[in-house]
Formats: structure tokens, sequence, C-alpha cells
């Protein structure tokens, strides 16, 4: 699937030897991967592996302490916030929450990029809105408050509401988290249809492997703020690596250890007086 | 040696924290023309400020204004000069009690419910996936508000005082009997335009300030949990109650000397 025809511009973001620490936690250390246009690409790893950091890197709400976040050409820890912005209305990031605005009805959400990017008269809005409801099944829930709705519901909301600019590009912040099954395959469905209809670039950060392992199309696996693993679904399955195998069979045993690091057991439940 | 540490570090925290809020409010200024042909914006914020809290700032008033009516006239009597009532109770009210007491029923009301609503929207990403949108909050969310307080704070302060006044004449005219011509034209004769009722929109101009940039920084700059958004909301109430107090001390002390 990976070796159809790709535009000759190359790889839409590039991310080169990038180091990031949070005070004296390493999150990434010296990452480097490319995501093709077109495609869906998969980031899978644990909690805590620097999965959403990398998301923040690509949106430019962070900067690498070293290395470049190339999107599209630009390197972003370099842009003006001006041209940051003007970049970022060609991307969207969904949120795990959804970050729907919980004053406004799911109409006036899908609505909010238009009413502030552009001076679209009300009947064209309306449309435009209502046919982003629509691709997400929703259309009749537009007056409905966020509050109203349930957790599959709100992130097809925010799905509607970052599709809504057309953008190049969309990032996918755990989609399926918290979902039951039926949610979960919806969303998963609605990612690839809106990645071949609108020919966006899609990029799905996930640890719900069968998922994710089922619409992308090239999958990366982080741990430890590097890269363990690549190749497209079926081949990251069928890595041998240490690592790969055990976040993709799911074992408690393995290179990333279950138990955070502790004194002697015991020595701590026998040492009376301390903590 | 350990008590200079903790105290050092309250001390460099503040500094820096007072820093941050004084970069964030010019941010939040300089960005506010943004707004000038959106200024709907505003008049939706100024309804949840001001307006939903004109309740509470009217009845304060009304009560305010009675209880001075009652001590003046009981203390202005004493010296034989209770016609002089009117004027006792307007100056209270314009030149301190209107603004102040506006001000920290405001921190109490509105401050604290603006940092709450933005302390929410940062824990909840409302704020960041805004700023995904290209989108900037600080302009679209912080600005209308802080700008709303700033305009219905002298409002709700003349609409205060002006309460207060009735209040006062209920009681002093209608209960004690003081004559009602006296009331007025002391009141009339004796309240200046420029060195009472301008300063005391001066003062309530600057709380408007004060307590809205305190209540929408501590809402921005909340640690985004449960916790942060309750100590944020704590910190806005009794840190926008000190600043006032303390600022209507230097101003009305600027004030008098001008005088």
């Amino acid at each position: 699937m990976t070796d159809s025809a790709v535009p000759s511009a190359g790889p839409l973001v590039e991310i080169r030897d990038v180091t990031f620490r949070y005070g004296t936690r390493t999150i990434l250390s010296d990452l480097s991967l490319g995501i093709e246009r077109g495609k869906v690409t998969a980031i899978m790893g644990g909690s805590g592996c620097g999965k959403t950091t990398l998301l923040n890197l690509i949106g430019g709400r962070i900067k690498p302490n070293r290395g470049q976040v190339i999107v599209d050409g630009l390197n972003v820890p370099d842009l003006s916030k001006k041209d940051l912005f003007t970049l970022r209305r060609r991307m969207a990031l969904l949120f795990q929450t959804g970050a729907l605005f919980t004053d406004l009805s799911v109409f006036e959400n899908v609505a909010f990029p238009i009413r502030e990017h552009t001076k679209l008269p009300e009947p064209l809005l309306r449309h435009v809105v209502l046919m982003k409801l629509n691709t997400v099944g929703l259309r009749g829930a537009r007056d409905l408050m966020p509050s109203e709705l349930s957790g599959g519901m709100a992130r097809r909301v925010a799905l509607a509401r970052a599709i809504v600019m057309e953008p190049m590009m969309i990032m996918y912040d755990e989609p399926f988290t918290g979902l039951d099954p039926i949610s979960k395959g919806v969303i998963a469905k609605q990612i690839r249809e809106l990645n071949d209809a609108l020919g966006i670039t899609s990029i799905v950060v996930s640890h719900d492997v069968v998922e994710t392992c089922l619409i992308s199309d090239y999958a990366y696996l982080m741990g430890d703020g590097r890269i363990i693993g690549q190749g497209t679904p079926a081949e990251v399955q069928q890595s041998k690596s240490e690592y790969v195998r055990q976040f993709m069979d799911g074992k408690a045993e393995g290179p990333v250890p279950y138990t955070y690091p502790a004194r002697d057991y015991l020595d701590d439940l026998f040492d009376g007086g301390a903590r | 040696m350990n008590i200079l540490q903790v105290l050092g570090g309250i001390v460099v925290n503040g500094v820096e924290r007072l820093g941050r809020g004084t970069m964030f409010l010019y941010e939040v200024v300089a960005g506010s023309w943004v707004l000038v042909p959106r200024l709907y914006l505003i008049v939706q914020q100024v309804f949840a400020v001001g307006v939903l809290t004109l309740l509470i700032i009217l009845v304060s008033g009304l009560f305010v204004g009675m209880v001075l009516g009652l001590q003046g006239y009981n203390t202005l009597a004493k010296f034989g000069s209770a016609q002089s009532l009117g004027l006792l109770v307007a100056l209270s009210l314009v030149r301190e009690l209107g603004p102040v007491v506006t001000a920290l029923l405001f921190a109490g009301r509105a401050g604290s419910a603006l940092t709450a609503e933005i302390g929410l929207m940062k824990a909840t990403e409302q704020l960041a996936g805004m700023e995904m949108m290209a989108v900037n909050p600080v302009v679209r969310v912080i600005a209308p508000r802080f700008l709303a307080g700033v305009i219905a704070m002298p409002l709700l302060a003349a609409m205060f005082s002006a309460i207060g006044v009735m209040g006062g004449q209920m009681v002093g005219v209608g209960l004690m009997g003081v004559d009602s011509g006296a009331f007025w034209s002391q009141m009339q004769a004796g309240v200046d335009f420029q060195e009472d009722i301008l300063n005391g929109v001066i003062k309530s101009v600057v709380f408007g300030i004060v307590v809205t940039g305190i209540a929408v920084f501590e809402g921005y700059d909340a640690v985004p949990t449960s916790e942060g958004v309750s100590r944020a909301t704590n910190r806005t109430v009794v840190y926008s109650s000190l600043a006032v107090l303390a600022l209507d001390f230097i101003m009305t002390a600027l004030m008098l000397r001008g005088i």
C-alpha cells in the first residue's frame, strides 16, 4: 500500500533528529520520521512515550530543544507567530476530548473556524456547516449543546469542525480512547473515508493497535522517545523485535518495565518509620 | 537557611508572576483592536459580567445607603446638623463606598466566575483547540472579557451609589424626618463634580482594570486540573480584594493631596 504514487514534493511532515526535554526528563531523543502525503500514518506507543508531544511539536505548540520539524517545507520552530497561524489554518488537530466549546451549540462549534477566518454570508455558511455535519452523520444534532452529546458524538462533531476549513492534514490524538466498539468503528471508518475523499494527510496517534492498524497505510511504533519499529501495519504486526512484540501482544513483561523503579521490597516493607 | 530559601522562593515566584501577568495584560490590550469590528463579542460579555451582577450590586447598594442614613443621622443629630445627612451619604458613597464595595462584590461574583470559566476552558483544552484553529485565545476569549469588566465596573459603581443615595433618603427623610429639601440641596451644593464624582469614577475604572485583569490572568495561568482551577478562583478573590483596598488608600491619598 505504501508503494502507491506519491506526489513529487516528498513527505508532508519531516521530523529530523528532534530532541525534546521537559525539565530534566527527556521525552523525545533524536527522533526522525516522515509522514507521506495523502496517507494515513499511525504513530503507536504506550502511554507517556511522547506521542502527544510529537503532535504538539508538529502543531507548533511547543518547540524542540534540538532538531527540525518540517511541515510542507516550513521549519515550524522557526516560524513567526503570524506565519505559524497561517500554517495552522491548513492543519487540524483533533483532541482526545474533542475540545468542543461548551458555551456554543453543535452548529456554532462547527461554524466557529469559518466565522473567525472568513466573511462567508450566513446562507452559504449554513450550507457548509450542514454539509460537514452530514458527513459525520450529525446534521440532526445541530441544535444540541456539547453537554448533551455522548463521547462518540462529541468526537464526531470535533471531526466536522476539524474538516470545515478543508485542511491539508488532520492529526488525531487518541481518537479511539474511551469509546464503545460501535463508536470506535464509526470513527475509524470516518478517518479513512475523509482521508481518501478529501485527499488529505492523516496522522493517527493511538495505543489502540487493532483499530489503528486497520485504517493506516504506514505505522511507526514509539517507545522511550524513539522509533522502535516501522513499516506497513502487516510488517509491524509480524516484527520479531522484543519491544514491538511486547506492545503488539500487550505483555506485561518485556523491555518496557511494568514496575516503577523502587528500593528493595523487603527493606521497604519492614523499614518502620519512613513512608 | 531553609526559611530564607522558602522566603526567597516566595518573593521570586511572586515577582515572576507579577511580571508574567503584566506582560499578559499588555498582550490583551494590544490585541483588543481586532475586536473593533466585532463589538458584539464585548457586548455579550458586558451582559455576563455586568448585567448578571446587577442584582447583588443594587440590593447591597440599597442596604449600604440605608445603614449610612441611620448611622449618619444618629451622629449628625448629636451636633444638630442632621440636615447635612444628604451630603454625608452622597459623599461617602460617591467617593469611597460606591467604587470599593462594588469592586469587592464584583470580584466575588464576576471575577471568580471569569477565572473559573477561563480555567476550565484551559483544562478541557478549549483554549488549545482554539490556538490550533489559528485563533488567538488571548484576543478571542480574554480580551472581550477584560474590556467588558473595565466597562462594567464604573457603571455598576454609579448604580450602587445612586441606589445607595435613595436608600439613605428613604431612611433619613422617610423614617427619621430629615427635611427633604435640606437633604437634596445640601447634597447638590456640597458634591463637586470634578473632585468627588470624577475621582470616584477614576477609582472604579482602576478597580475594573485590576480586578478583571487579575481574574483573567489567574484563569489563563491556572494549573489545568480541578484543584488548580479552584485554587486560581480562590486567588482571584483574595488578591483582587486586597489590591482594591490597598489601591483605594493610595488613590485617596493622591486625590486628597491634589485638592
